[in-house]
């Protein structure tokens, strides 16, 4: 079995697309729709080896997501990538911040997001 | 691994035109509550979901603009100024823009690239209002050549010394330097690696999850520089990272922009001319219209219609694609899943029943056997059920309607909606949005009154527009109803009689003079305005209810204002209903229409001359209907008191209908009586029971004539 990632994105057309890419390299996808659903899905035994998350989103946002997640034991080290757009450069520096190991910037194409997903996950 | 992304094209229109649906309602609610900053980060949300995922496609033109947009916006949320209805009207002209935009990209018409720069610039000019923007990143990158990274067509390896003093945080972040030096690895081969431990503190004040380490490494790599350095991208807010060439030197070589410069932007960078003549030359440049009418093979006339055409063919949504998709509550699809999992249990019981089946246990044949039956019933009806799409999405549209409306016309104008939930299938959904358009349109324009008139009549100033939808036995009603002046009697005839639609002295009914209004050609409207009163319109709303199986009706009192109730069928629809047993028959009564079901006391059912049987509840009478007698058939019981009385309600009328039995309460698919053999007066349609049998389901309105006429069904 592949690792599972997490992926946070208020768009399903982008939780599809990231999923649909990541699922192609051979790992397991778990999806949520804003951080207050990641956070449960995290408290309800999803056990990701990487978060990949956006920024904006109802509920709660990424960097809030992000600082959540670094506060439970089980994942203070898990990497986090944020979906950011390229103009948006103090979000990387808030989401870093808040822990984030790093960014994918929108728009990217699939080899881009393998490239960075591989650069932070162990294979 | 296959990496094209294009198939999610789909979802992503479909998503958009969620979110652009959002941008407007929420627009539109913003002008009532310009200081909902929740509202606001929604609006805000919805057009950054678009700007990111349309980049995605390629679809710059829509990303831009809506960048624009978003810019804006993020500046009314983080409250730089406020909203005012300038604003909002830029946002929501940015907006139906938009929607061209993205339906372009889809394979539309083309949009209106100078109407899109004007409103790029509206959005600027108001996101400047507050504080000057810094430059937005819309305009093409200017990046010098020398400062990109250079090509890698150079050959030969290149020896870079790299010490890098890792940020204390590494950990934290969830990086791992065991990773970052395998991805140089990956990169080349590392000649040396040195690891300097010399920033650990004291053992006391060590913490673990910190990272104290630096490394010298020697790279070999045919890579350059930024390759190398894109290995540290994540950490270069913190430690310390020097990166130097130690091997041969590299020529830079200049990069190209990958896109083709237009023939003056190269002009103007070699020198040949000067910006300024560039502009002139540019702005003399005439459009292909001008050139042709000044060579006389065209007329000016023909020019402008041809663009005429071409606004329309703009305007008008490209409807391909449209059948492709279909969203689905995902509630309904779990319960579809549910049952197919129930459908797999029930199969592998029989099966197992199979391989050791002797005729004792026939009793547990049958049982799975009906059982798969039912489980096969309920998946047909779910499927159907997903065509099913709720009216609010139709609905939707008509806010904005109806403020674009209100301001042309300068009345002021609510809109009231109600029913949004209601259920009808996806095609009589696509197909009623022209036709309840063209009835808004009508009561904003003919039937409200212009504020002083209303205020004359000692009405209040803002009319109201009130839009309704409900299921009433097997069919949907949709009502448009206005609080204006109403249709004037006199004034439809006249006017019918001068366009010789009726001849003078013919006597009509007032429903028949109502319907002269479906006339083609028919206008009452004093002077033909921008909105409605071409005479075009309500015949053909007529044609298009009439096309899908309906009716349209209108009711309607002088000086208080016009309904007009659009009636469908539903072939399709699913209805939760009431069984009921009358003799040996079933019916079924929709559960929308039942109030209560009693078994009256032998004094409150009381017989009126002239009006047949009553029923008293608490101290209202209401008619009594016997199924039995409506539809000819024997009963059980014949005395009210031992039978049962299903009160039912449509319209603020009610009817009491008497029943031997209620047998339970189920979803029911609604057949066509009228398509299979003909229209019976007090039944909606039919529908197939769990045991097979046909049933009717019973049409309250028409029970409810029935009453009133006190006559029986001639089957």
């Amino acid at each position: 079995m592949g690792k599972t990632v997490l992926i946070v994105d208020d768009s399903s057309t982008m939780r599809q697309m990231v999923a649909y890419t990541l699922k192609g390299a051979g790992y397991e996808i778990v999806e949520a729709g804003n951080g207050k659903e990641a956070v449960s899905k995290l408290n309800g035994g999803a056990k990701p080896a990487l978060v990949v998350t956006d920024l904006n989103m109802p509920e709660m946002d990424g960097i809030t997501l992000i600082q959540e997640i670094r506060k439970m034991p089980a994942f203070k080290f898990t990497p986090i990538l944020m979906l950011t757009t390229e103009s948006a450069d103090d979000k990387k520096k808030a989401g870093q911040a808040a822990g984030a190991t790093g960014w994918i910037v929108k728009p990217f194409n699939p080899e881009q997001m393998l490239k960075v997903v591989q650069k932070v996950l162990p294979t | 691994m296959s990496t094209d992304l294009s198939q999610f094209q789909d979802a992503f229109f479909e998503e958009s035109s969620e979110h652009l649906t959002t941008i407007e309602d929420g627009l539109l609610q913003l002008e009532q509550r310009p200081d909902d900053l929740d509202l606001l980060n929604r609006i805000f949300r919805a057009a950054h979901s678009i700007k990111g995922n349309s980049g995605m496609f390629g679809f710059t033109a829509v990303g831009q603009f809506t960048h624009k947009m978003e810019t804006l916006l993020d500046q009314l949320r983080n409250g730089k100024f406020s909203v005012t209805p300038e604003i909002t009207d830029i946002l929501l002209r940015s907006t139906d823009q938009l929607k061209i935009l993205i339906e372009a990209a889809r394979g539309g018409a083309a949009p209106d690239t100078d109407l899109l720069l004007q409103l790029e610039r509206e959005l600027a000019a108001a996101a400047e209002g507050g504080e000057a923007p810094g430059n937005t990143s819309s305009t093409p990158s200017q990046t010098s050549p020398a400062a990109t990274a250079v090509a890698s067509s150079t050959p030969g390896l290149h020896r870079f010394r790299i010490t890098w003093a890792a940020p204390a945080w590494l950990f934290q972040r969830g990086l791992d330097p065991v990773r970052m030096i395998g991805e140089l690895e990956d990169l080349g081969t590392i000649i040396s690696r040195t690891l300097d431990t010399s920033r650990f503190p004291a053992f006391e004040s060590l913490d673990p999850e910190s990272c104290y380490l630096t490394w010298t490494l020697e790279l070999e790599t045919p890579k350059e520089q930024a390759v190398v350095e894109g290995v540290f991208d994540f950490v270069r807010d913190g430690g310390e990272l020097t990166i130097e060439a130690s091997g041969p030197a590299i020529s830079p070589v200049v990069t190209d922009d990958s896109e083709p410069k237009p023939l003056g932007e190269i002009l103007v960078e070699s020198g040949v001319v000067s910006r300024e003549t560039l502009d002139k030359a540019l702005s003399q440049q005439k459009r292909l219209g001008e050139i042709l009418v000044e060579q006389h093979a065209a007329t000016p006339q023909q020019i402008s219609q041809a663009l005429q055409k071409q606004g329309e063919a703009a305007a008008q949504p490209k409807k391909t694609g449209d059948a492709a998709s279909i969203r689905v509550d995902t509630g309904k699809i779990d319960k579809l899943i549910n049952l197919v999992g129930e459908l797999v249990i029930t199969q592998s019981m029989l099966s197992s029943l199979g391989t050791r089946f002797d005729m004792s246990q026939l009793p547990v044949l049958v049982e799975r056997v009906a059982q798969l039956e039912r489980n096969t019933r309920e998946i047909q009806e779910r499927v159907m059920g997903i065509r099913m799409l709720p009216i609010g999405s139709t609905f939707s549209r008509f806010p904005r309607l109806v403020r674009d409306l209100s301001g042309k016309a300068g009345k002021k104008i609510q809109l009231l909606l109600s029913g949004e939930e209601t259920e009808l299938d996806k095609t009589v959904i696509e197909s009623i949005g022209d036709p309840l358009t063209h009835l808004v349109r009508n009561s904003a324009d003919h039937g409200l009154e212009p504020p002083e008139e209303r205020l004359a009549a000692g009405k209040p100033e803002l009319g109201t527009i009130r839009m309704n939808a409900f299921h009433e036995g097997g069919s949907i009603c949709i009502t448009v109803e206005d609080d204006g002046r109403g249709l004037n009697r006199d004034k439809i005839l006249a006017k019918a009689i001068k366009q010789g639609l009726i001849a003078e002295g013919e006597k009509l009914s007032d429903d028949q003079i109502n319907g002269l209004i479906f006339r083609p050609g028919f206008s009452t409207a004093d002077k033909i305005t921008d909105v409605s009163g071409r005479g075009v319109g309500m015949d053909v709303v007529k044609k298009n209810i009439e096309a899908l199986g309906g009716t349209v009706s209108i009711k309607t009192a002088l000086g208080k204002g016009t309904t007009f109730t659009l009636k469908l069928p539903l072939t399709l629809a699913i209805i939760e209903g009431m069984t009921v047993r009358v003799g040996r028959e079933s019916y079924i009564i929709p559960l929308v229409s039942i109030l209560e079901s009693i078994q009256p006391t032998a004094s409150s059912v009381k017989t009126i001359t002239g009006k047949g049987e009553v029923v008293e509840v608490r101290g209202s009478y209401h008619p009594i209907v016997r199924l039995s007698e409506a539809f000819s058939i024997e009963a059980d019981c014949q005395d009210p008191t031992k039978a049962i009385l299903v009160m039912l309600e449509t319209e603020q009328e009610r009817v009491a209908v008497m029943v031997d039995e209620l047998l339970g309460q189920q979803q029911v698919v609604i057949k066509s009586l009228e398509k299979n053999f003909r229209k019976v007066e007090g039944i909606a349609g039919a529908t197939i029971l769990g045991d097979g049998t046909v049933s009717f389901i019973l049409d309250v309105r028409g029970l409810i004539e029935l009453s009133r006429h006190g006559m029986s069904v001639a089957a």
